[in-house]
């Protein structure tokens, strides 16, 4: 089983990471070693592979094979910019964590176990809080962190459990259905940290290097998000309910966090408050998505999570590199920052490229067609035009970073080095190590935004990938293999059953997956027994 | 109904209120270390024993990492520290949870038939009636953690009661999830007990907004 090297180099390299943090060298030397092990164990998993354990199992797919090689490239590069640019010790090991619990989360067929192992993904996320000095109001953010995990954990294992049995008995009123559903739509929300559940996430932005910032609101919540969206397309889209009112929460939601978080992060006077807030506007999409209950909407939904989650990991580097270039990580102290540093200019004009997407990108077309399968008339052009609004804050950042900035020397971007000392070999990595520094850190953050751009893009086979079906078990259910069954034409959902079918709640998890319908059966498929 | 399940039963709900009540550390462990134990017990039929094995472990593991954390060491100059008890007692957080444990039993189900053991409906919602307070309006890390854990596993307790015993597969996955989640309170428990004389209280820092210095950062070192 291809995913189980995968596992061990994650899990026991984030086991081994954190028992060696009181050596901060041998720990982050450690980190950055498994971290590079999880790239390459990440390219050799091979989809369609199931292990069976007692009546469940574990599966890998090519989405699941996408997300973990792109998830491990950007912790990797963010813990070398974090290392580069001075970080947090435990974030190579909350990244390896995080990475482990992803794998498992993207592996399990079970909604309900899934949403387990991301919950043990972000408990990991509450470690970046700490720091050598001051644990105390470290440990404060941590605890904010795991509470917020565990409320938004219980929330989502109480919606799996209501539908994870046979309902066709219930003597209840269908609008329990739509609590459940509601229930793991904010599970989801509070995870991102989405507004108005964004308390927590706004703590830690104050409290992190921006490096670290993505793995716990991006990368972490991105694991449960796909885990709702299939137990959304598998639970409750087929039951064709009128869920209209508990929809319009999970919408209010998603529009407040495009909208609020951009307004919110263009008048913030730090670029870490930027970052932050430009994940929550992101994650507004998500939540678009997990509005739509429409399996119309699962293809675009998995392509824009992993365009997001490397573009806003990319932007997060951008903020680092910046800080550590200009020793500041204030706006208005950074005039002139684009004209001394054209490479980081540079290196934000790709990651707005590739955050806001130009027609025709994989991941701007993901999310229009999110927008207008969950809205439409007025409604669908003003959300669509707020999606557009992170160019208030990209334009403001420009637009100090465009000023003259005085006689202010630029910043050299060639990387200095030294003749090779091969009599003192350890020290020459050193010395060249430390006076590279801010060239290593624009580099990695350039590599991360030209890796934003190419997944916006649809490289990598990204579109296809997150158009297949959720992990199974039983049947070889996704491969885009030449000579290899493709899924049925125009299936780009997860699970819904067939329209004869009498769906009666329980997942469908384990099950062979179906063709699934494109349209909603017209009536409910329980018979609700009135309750007096 | 097994008698022996009521009596795990009532020992979880009162691991509970002893982990919620209590003002010495090691104690409230010791009330969580009941919680994590019996809790996979509560299942009709009872789990696999490798399922059932994987649990108990898991459940001794976390509370280890947590009593390493709460453990006086005076040698080490840590002073004894204390956590945040119930502002209400524990007759009044006993009575809840009685409260919440007649409910969780009549409402087991909730409107359809479920697979699991009334009981196990019972514990789970009187552990959460219990750990939510303890989550929400902690004033220090290691209640507020105490109750996150409990919380899940109040979830965990409600799941086996809707959908019957799980299987070896998730009680893997859900013992790794509760030590992943009491490994990381240790850690945090751990750094703010190590900082300053405040044992496991908040920081009055972290609580609010903050503006991050320009030096907040350690680019110094570059």
């Amino acid at each position: 089983m291809s995913l189980l090297p995968f596992l061990l180099v994650t899990g026991l390299g984030a086991i081994a990471t954190l028992m060696l943090r009181d050596r901060q060298r041998a720990a982050t030397r450690v980190g950055v070693v498994a971290l590079i092990a999880a790239v390459v164990t990440g390219l050799l998993i091979r989809p369609s592979q199931v292990i069976e354990i007692g009546t469940g199992g574990i599966a890998t797919t090519d989405y699941l094979r996408l997300f973990l090689v792109l998830g491990a490239l950007v912790a990797l590069l963010l813990a070398v910019v974090g290392e580069a640019t001075g970080s947090r010790r435990d974030a190579p090991a909350v990244a390896l964590g995080i990475l482990a619990t992803s794998a498992l989360a993207l592996s399990l067929p079970d909604p309900g176990v899934a949403v387990l192992a991301a919950t043990a993904g972000g408990a990991f996320g509450a470690l970046v809080a700490l720091a050598p000095v001051g644990g105390r109001v470290g440990a404060t953010v941590g605890a904010r962190v795991l509470r917020a995990t565990a409320v938004a954990s219980t929330m989502a294992i109480a919606a799996t459990a209501w539908f994870g049995r046979d309902l066709s008995q219930l003597a209840a009123q269908p609008i329990v259905f739509g609590l459940a559903y509601l229930a793991f739509a904010l599970a989801v929300a509070i995870r991102f940290g989405a507004i108005p559940a964004h308390t927590w996430a706004a703590r830690l932005t104050e409290a992190v290097p921006e490096t670290t910032l993505p793995l716990v609101t991006a990368l972490a919540p991105a694991a449960l998000a796909i885990v709702a969206l299939a137990w959304a397309d598998a639970s409750v889209a087929p039951l064709a309910l009128d869920l209209g009112s508990v929809r319009v929460v999970v919408l209010a939601v998603a529009i407040a966090s495009i909208v609020l978080a951009s307004i919110a992060a263009w008048i913030q006077e730090d670029i870490e408050h930027v970052v932050g807030y430009a994940i929550v506007g992101d994650a507004g999409v998500v939540m678009l998505a997990i509005a739509a209950l429409d399996p119309a909407a699962w293809a675009p939904a998995r392509t824009w999570i992993l365009s997001f989650v490397v573009a806003r990991s990319a932007f997060a580097a951008w903020a680092a590199a910046t800080r550590a270039t200009f020793g500041t990580g204030r706006i208005t102290e950074l005039r002139g920052w684009a004209v001394r540093a054209p490479v980081l200019a540079v290196v934000l004009a790709l990651v707005v490229v590739a955050s806001i997407g130009l027609p025709g990108l994989a991941a701007a077309e993901a999310r229009g067609a999110l927008v207008g399968l969950v809205l439409d008339g007025p409604l669908a052009a003003a959300v669509l035009l707020g999606t557009l609004s992170p160019l208030l804050y990209y334009g403001r950042l420009f637009f100090f970073g465009i000023e003259r900035p005085g006689r202010t020397p630029r910043v050299p971007w060639r990387p200095v080095i030294s003749g090779i000392d091969l009599t003192h070999l350890r020290g020459w990595l050193a010395r060249t190590w430390s006076d590279n520094r801010l060239v290593t850190a624009t580099g990695s953050a350039a590599l991360l935004a030209v890796l934003a751009l190419v997944v916006s893009a649809g490289a990598f086979g990204s579109p296809q990938a997150a158009a297949g079906l959720p992990p199974t078990i039983g049947i070889s259910v996704e491969s885009f293999a030449p000579g290899e069954p493709l899924p049925p034409e125009g299936s780009d959902a997860p699970s819904a059953a067939p329209p004869d079918a009498t769906p009666d709640g329980s997942p469908s998890a384990s099950s062979a997956p179906t063709a699934p319908s494109q349209e909603p059966s017209g009536s409910p498929s329980f018979e609700a027994v009135p309750t007096t | 109904m097994n008698p022996i399940l009521a009596g795990i039963a009532l020992a979880v709900v009162a691991g509970t209120v002893v982990a919620v009540s209590s003002r010495d550390a090691r104690t409230t462990i010791l009330g969580l270390a009941v919680v994590l134990i019996g809790s996979p017990v509560l299942a009709d039929p009872i789990p696999a024993p490798l399922g059932l094995a994987t649990r108990i472990v898991g459940a001794i593991l976390a509370a280890y990492l947590l009593w390493v954390v709460a453990r006086d060491r005076p040698g080490a100059g840590v002073p004894s520290a204390v956590t945040g008890a119930s502002r209400i007692g524990w007759p009044a957080e006993s009575l809840v949870a009685a409260a919440a444990f007649v409910v969780g039993f009549a409402a087991h189900g909730l409107g359809a038939p479920a697979l699991g053991s009334p009981l196990a409906s019972a514990a789970g919602f009187a552990v959460a009636a219990l750990a939510m307070p303890a989550t929400l309006t902690g004033r220090d890390v290691l209640r507020v953690g105490l109750g996150s854990v409990l919380l899940v596993d109040a979830a965990l307790l409600v799941r086996a009661a809707l959908g019957g015993t799980p299987d070896e597969l998730e009680q893997l996955i859900a013992s790794g999830t509760l030590v992943v989640l009491a490994g990381t309170l240790a850690t945090l428990a751990g750094s703010a007990r190590a900082d300053g004389t405040g044992g496991f209280g908040f920081s009055l820092e972290g609580r609010t907004r903050r503006h991050r210095e320009p030096d907040a950062h350690p680019s110094d070192a570059i």
